[in-house]
């Protein structure tokens, strides 16, 4: 599964990586996972207001991910 | 109606969005906008040299035209156009232009107060300071927050 990062999260852990995760997971599964992997993007990962995508969509973290998918995961926006 | 939300990668020229706006929005009595230019300081008072605002390849266009249509759809305006800077941005350019035009000013004025409060902290860019402090990200404060909050 492929899994993207933007903004200071693609900086700690960088833009993309390839996970094998296994099939029924879910988005905060998956993001627990992550944390597991590379603590340093822990604040980020949890930000009350971080988000994660999948096909351009936003997703709740009960969200079950198929293999196919890939997974965006988005730190706090800021425009203006 | 007429709703216009874009990315811009170069410059972005308000007085020239401000003029097309105006000229779209004949036989209307109030045209409102707002220009947000990057600062060239810090809030720790250290000089700021330049804005990276990173963008999503598809979501970050979708988010700028989501907040204009509702914001012509919540408000009595005729026209509602935001133009957003990517990438690069010197401090002392202009980053986004948000304006909005109706018959009467308080539907212009609420709309682009709403249009700014949304893309602050709704508009998917991911924001970095870049200066003698070295580079920092910068999220919404909770002041920003708050001021989304006002409108529900």
């Amino acid at each position: 599964m492929k899994v993207l990062f933007y903004g200071r999260l693609a900086e700690t852990i960088g833009p993309e990586l390839e996970i094998d995760a296994p099939a029924g997971c879910s988005v905060a599964e998956l993001r627990d996972r992550l944390i597991a992997e590379h603590p340093q993007a822990e604040q980020p990962l949890r930000a009350r207001r971080a988000l994660a995508c999948v096909g351009d969509a936003l997703v709740r973290d009960s969200y079950v991910l198929k293999s196919a998918d890939s997974v965006e995961f988005l730190p706090p926006v800021s425009g203006g | 109606m007429s709703v216009s939300a874009r990315l811009e990668e170069h410059a972005l020229r308000p007085e020239q969005e401000l003029a097309e706006l105006i000229e779209q929005a004949t036989g209307n009595g109030a045209v409102v906008s707002f220009a947000g230019i990057a600062r060239s300081g810090s809030k720790g008072g250290q000089v700021v040299y330049r804005l990276v605002l990173e963008h999503h390849p598809a979501l970050t266009l979708q988010s700028l035209e989501d907040i204009a249509v509702e914001a012509a759809a919540r408000f009595d305006v005729s026209h509602v156009r935001v133009v957003h800077r990517f990438g690069d941005i010197a401090a002392g350019e202009p980053i986004v232009f948000a304006g909005a035009a109706a018959l009467h000013r308080r539907a212009a004025f609420d709309a682009a107060d709403y249009l700014m409060d949304r893309l602050k902290t709704e508009a998917i860019f991911w924001k970095r300071e870049i200066g003698e402090a070295g580079s920092s990200w910068i999220e919404p404060t909770e002041a920003d927050y708050a001021d989304r909050e006002r409108w529900g």
